[in-house]
């Protein structure tokens, strides 16, 4: 069902594009950190789907905001693909964190009006 | 990404899932999991991993390509799976698709192709009407536009007049022919056509040459050195493109003239179909004349119409505004002129045409038998249409069971939908290229076939058309899609569940046999109704040929060679003409193998008649009857086999007679026309140069024998033995007395024209003069006399050539040109329908016994015999057909009455004709559902009821 699943995402990419590019900004990781860290520091209020984190992941890399490369873990002897955040990447991240601001503290202000007004 | 990265991305992406599905594996083994669940627990956690590739292929935006090439791959496989249904279908569109482009080329090439001249919307014709005959002196036409609606002959004093007075136009040009004349170039002397052009024909029409200089205005004054320019056809074919030729000298009839050009291969003629072999100014008319043209003076007498003129309107000048100027140029003309032609009450005028819609005169000759094969060209398309439409509904409907498991699957209706859309595209863009090499060749094979008809090469331009070949490529691209389409439309809202049960597809009368397959039988039905009126229609004109084949013209048509001589414009006078004939027929009859040889004026069933009003004695005053006449030289009758019926044939004193009486009437007219009214005087008569001595009344009459439809019709009760006949005085006091004919035979009747117009009064007249066709009756085959034949003649004359070298039955056959192509390529497009009927109907019962293998199975191993399941199939294909001529009958009886006027010989809607054509359809179905029946009969009970 192809459907649904695009409008899911649609719900979501901006969203999920930026807690991508900032989970980067600690270091390198590879897909199921990104989506496990994610999910613990929303303390599993995100349920991150696979669905979404890997489309999302290789349309980051596409537009070159992060960049991949397989490398050996260091706690296991096996390669992982790990992404890593461009300068692009740190800008664009800049750039979506302050609309994400922005946006939060406009629909602050339609939800809790007295403290403005006052 | 770049599109060739995608592959090194799959294998990438499978990795990558792959790793961290097993990473979430182990880290589910860490939290105590047994193995096995960790597993399972892990893709639970992971979900669709096909989902997420497809969605992570969307991201690299490659994803349309992709899933157009899947679709591609897999319908490829597909039709490789079926690869006869596939092949069928092509086939199918390639035959509709060719066909029709062939055919709607043609067409459009033969009736609506734009002038090959400069702005050819500026360009208008001059046609000219009057409530009254006009009195002409002279009226010749050249097929340039169709005379039964308009007369475009005109006289070359009112296009001078144009070309001074009239302000409409920008330039304006006359033209006419072309005319045969002897022409004498490269080796022996040949028959060429030579058309006559104003001398700023080329500058008007904005002709090029390619060699040399165009005709000018300078070329066409009676002082100019007499020139000509070669077509560019001629110029290939009788001098091998030798580019020297500028500046020869040849000889047409006997005026030398230099060649000064040659016309680029674009321009043949402005009146489509027609072509000359050269151009020369008008005023060569004096010297280059035609056989049958009095000695006025064509260039000055208003009265003489023979030229067709077309303008060029200036660009602000509407064709209203330019009729009504050069309406009162004609008016002051004929009305007003020296001698008026005409009396204000006849109200004569000009009417301007488009030049492309008056210059019509050859499309008149094809046109109807196109049109014909268009309509059966296109029922054939509609027979593809339905045929195509009905085998994608058939297949469509064998894979329901596939589309459900899809379905079932989670692929959702679009991606169904863009699968089976790209195997209809796939399957449709296939036969439309097929389509295009057919149409290709379609073309080529339909010019060959029309150019059977004539001797000259044919004229028509013929490419095929690109924008009707777009049209047929997407009305039948159309169908195949959106048949292709149909079980989506269809299975919008249908319980998936029975589809998936094998047993509920296997038995007649179960909820499955819905729509479609009843659609499918429709579609059979339509075909078979269609073909059906093809097929009695080519039967009928199958037949009108055999009619004229067998038919009996009245003379015997075997073993007879003909040719044509044409001394007159060799330079030959009448006594001269008939020496020479007289010698000819000598040598021919002395030949080897010759039985016996004579010659008339035309050849039996060439097209060309004459034709003579004669007065009958006795009848009332300005009673006129109208006959056939035929100039025939001696031994005639004998050598055509023509029976007498009574009376004598013509003695060698006949011919004398007449060539005396001929030579004083001739003679007694010139001298008339010379001499102006009022002027006449008895010293001017008698010059030493007038050959005339006697009276023409004390002339004998001509003798002429007439065949049995003359003696039937005008002398019912009497002998017409020895009667006169002709005697005009009381008729027209201004000719003169007549000396009349005298009948001193009768012969059976013969077909003149062609062999399907009735035979009428004909009279013959002994031949003293003019061009002549020889008749050779040989005991062997004719074509072997005609090496011996041309040395004698080049013995007697080497500058005469020998024109229209063939036999009788050649020459009938060539009369027969437009039945035998109607017969044929009807008959083409008939078998052509009902293959297609049959293919259609064939593929619907094998469909119908696959999917009912199980029920047959269960039949027979309830005891049914094998006959009676064969039968039963039968039974069910031929009631469609049957259903099918229910329709079809009526229809083709209706359809037939629209052709009636090209049938000879039978009624439309004969019956015979049309049980023929259900006898032929009913056999060939019930070949066509043999096979799917056999196989019905063959199923083994037990295999089929294991299959359940």
């Amino acid at each position: 069902m192809d459907k649904p699943a695009q409008q899911r995402t649609g719900l979501l990419q901006g969203t999920l594009d930026m807690l991508i590019l900032r989970t980067l900004l600690y270091g390198p990781a590879h897909g199921h950190q990104i989506g496990k860290h994610i999910q613990r520091t929303t303390n599993d209020f995100l349920q991150m789907q696979h669905g979404s984190l890997y489309p999302a992941l290789h349309r980051l890399e596409e537009r070159g905001w992060v960049s991949a490369k397989w490398e050996t873990a260091p706690d296991r002897n096996r390669e992982f693909k790990y992404y890593r955040l461009t300068d692009k990447g740190k800008k664009q991240l800049v750039v979506e964190e302050s609309q994400w601001k922005q946006m939060s503290e406009a629909v602050a202000r339609v939800m809790w009006p007295t403290a403005e007004e006052s | 990404m770049k599109w060739w990265q995608i592959k090194k991305r799959r294998a990438d992406l499978e990795r990558e899932l792959l790793s961290d599905l097993e990473l979430e594996e182990e880290e589910q083994q860490e939290r105590g999991l047994p193995p096995e669940e960790a597993r399972s627990a892990a893709r639970r956690a992971f979900g669709n991993t096909t989902l997420i590739k497809e969605q992570t292929h969307e991201a690299w935006g490659w994803g349309p390509v992709e899933r157009f090439l899947q679709d591609f791959r897999y319908a490829l496989r597909q039709l490789r799976r079926f690869p006869g249904f596939a092949l069928t279908i092509v086939l199918i569109l390639a035959l509709g698709i060719g066909a029709n482009t062939a055919i709607f080329s043609v067409i459009d090439a033969v009736m609506f192709r734009a002038l090959p001249v400069e702005n050819p919307q500026q360009l208008v014709l001059f046609t000219w009407t009057s409530r009254q005959q006009l009195k002409l002196h002279g009226h010749s036409d050249f097929g340039d536009c169709d005379s039964t609606s308009s007369d475009c002959s005109l006289s070359v004093p009112f296009f001078r007049a144009v070309r001074a007075q009239a302000n409409s136009f920008s330039s304006v040009a006359a033209f006419a022919g072309p005319l045969e004349v002897n022409f004498l170039g490269e080796g022996s002397a040949v028959i060429a056509h030579g058309e006559y052009v104003s001398g700023d024909f080329f500058s008007t029409l904005g002709i090029k040459t390619i060699l040399g200089r165009q005709l000018g205005l300078s070329d066409d004054s009676p002082s100019a050195p007499p020139v000509i320019v070669l077509d560019y056809g001629y110029w290939q074919r009788a001098f091998g493109a030798d580019p020297s030729v500028v500046g020869r000298v040849v000889r047409v009839n006997s005026t030398q003239v230099a060649i000064v050009g040659v016309v680029g291969p674009r321009f043949r003629h402005l009146t489509p179909g027609k072509t000359q072999d050269f151009f020369m100014p008008l005023s060569l008319v004096d010297r280059v004349r035609n056989e049958w043209w009095n000695d006025r003076d064509r260039l000055s007498d208003p009265a003489i119409f023979w030229v067709s003129m077309v303008g060029r309107l200036k660009p602000e000048v509407s064709i209203g505004q330019a009729q009504v100027e050069v309406s009162n140029i004609f008016r002051n003309q004929v009305l007003h002129g020296a001698t008026p032609l005409s009396s204000p009450a006849d109200s004569p005028a000009i009417r301007l045409l488009p030049a492309r819609q008056g210059l019509n005169g050859e499309s008149v000759e094809y046109g109807p038998m196109l049109n014909l094969i268009m309509v059966a060209v296109g029922l054939v398309l509609l027979v593809a249409c339905a045929n195509v439409a009905g085998l994608m509904l058939a297949r469509s409907a064998r894979r329901q069971k596939e589309m459900a498991t899809r379905q079932a699957l989670g692929a959702s209706r679009a991606r169904i939908a863009r699968q089976l859309l790209t195997e209809s595209v796939v399957l449709s863009l296939a036969g439309g290229v097929s389509g295009v090499l057919v149409s290709i060749w379609g073309v080529h094979a339909l010019v060959q076939l029309l150019s059977q008809g004539t001797t000259q090469p044919f004229a028509f331009v013929i490419a095929p058309d690109w924008r009707v070949l777009a049209f047929t490529t997407a009305v039948t691209l159309a169908t195949g899609v959106l048949s292709g389409l149909a079980p989506i439309f269809r299975d919008a809202r249908v319980d998936l569940t029975p589809f998936l049960k094998e047993s509920a597809s296997s038995t007649l009368g179960g909820p499955q046999r819905g729509r479609g397959i009843r659609l499918g039988d429709t579609f059979v039905i339509v075909q078979v109704a269609l073909s059906l009126v093809v097929l009695a229609g080519a039967g009928l004109l199958v037949r009108t040929l055999t009619n004229l084949h067998q038919l009996h013209p009245g003379f015997d048509t075997q073993n007879v060679l003909l040719f044509g001589l044409n001394p007159k414009i060799a330079g030959y006078t009448d006594a001269q003409t008939v020496e020479l004939y007289r010698n000819v027929q000598q040598r021919l009859a002395a030949l080897p193998g010759v039985v016996s040889a004579s010659y008339s004026e035309d050849a039996l069933v060439s097209q060309s008649i004459s034709g003579l009003d004669v007065h009958l004695d006795g009848a009332a005053p300005k009673s006129n009857i109208n006959t056939y006449s035929l100039a025939v030289g001696p031994g005639f009758f004998s050598t055509m086999h023509i029976p007498v019926l009574s009376g004598r044939v013509f003695s060698s004193a006949d011919f004398s007679s007449a060539f005396a009486t001929n030579a004083a009437v001739t003679a007694a007219e010139e001298s008339a026309r010379k001499l102006p009214v009022g002027s006449a005087s008895s010293a001017n008569l008698i010059s030493p140069t007038a050959p005339v001595s006697a009276h023409p009344l004390q002339l004998a009459p001509v003798p002429v024998m007439i065949n049995q439809a003359f003696a039937l019709r005008f002398f019912p009760n009497r002998n017409p033995l020895g009667l006169h006949i002709g005697d005009a005085q009381e008729d027209e006091p201004a000719k003169g007395p007549q000396p009349g004919f005298l009948i001193v035979g009768i012969v059976g009747d013969t077909k003149y024209r062609d062999l399907r117009g009735e035979v009428r009064p004909m009279m013959f007249l002994p031949l003293v003069g003019n061009s002549a066709h020889f008749e050779l009756r040989s005991a062997i085959d004719p074509n072997e006399l005609v090496k011996p034949v041309r040395g004698i003649v080049s013995a007697i004359d080497n500058k005469l050539p020998l024109f229209d070298v063939r036999t009788q039955t050649e020459q009938i056959e060539q009369t027969l040109f437009r039945e035998r192509i109607t017969s044929r390529l009807s008959s083409f497009f008939a078998l052509l329908a009902l293959l297609l009927a049959c293919i259609g109907l064939y593929g619907l019962m094998s469909y119908t016994v696959t999917r009912r293998t199980s029920e047959i199975g269960i039949r027979m191993a309830l005891g049914a015999e094998r006959s009676r399941i064969a039968g039963m199939v039968l039974r069910e294909s031929l009631l469609l057909v049957l259903c099918g001529l229910l329709v079809g009958v009526p229809a083709a009886a209706f359809a037939s009455r629209l052709i009636a006027n090209q049938l000879f010989g039978l009624k439309p809607g004969d019956p015979v004709t049309l049980l023929a054509a259900c006898v032929l359809m009913v056999g060939v179905a019930t070949i066509a559902s043999y096979l799917p029946a056999r196989r019905a009969a063959s199923v083994d009970p037990m295999q089929a009821l294991r299959s359940e």
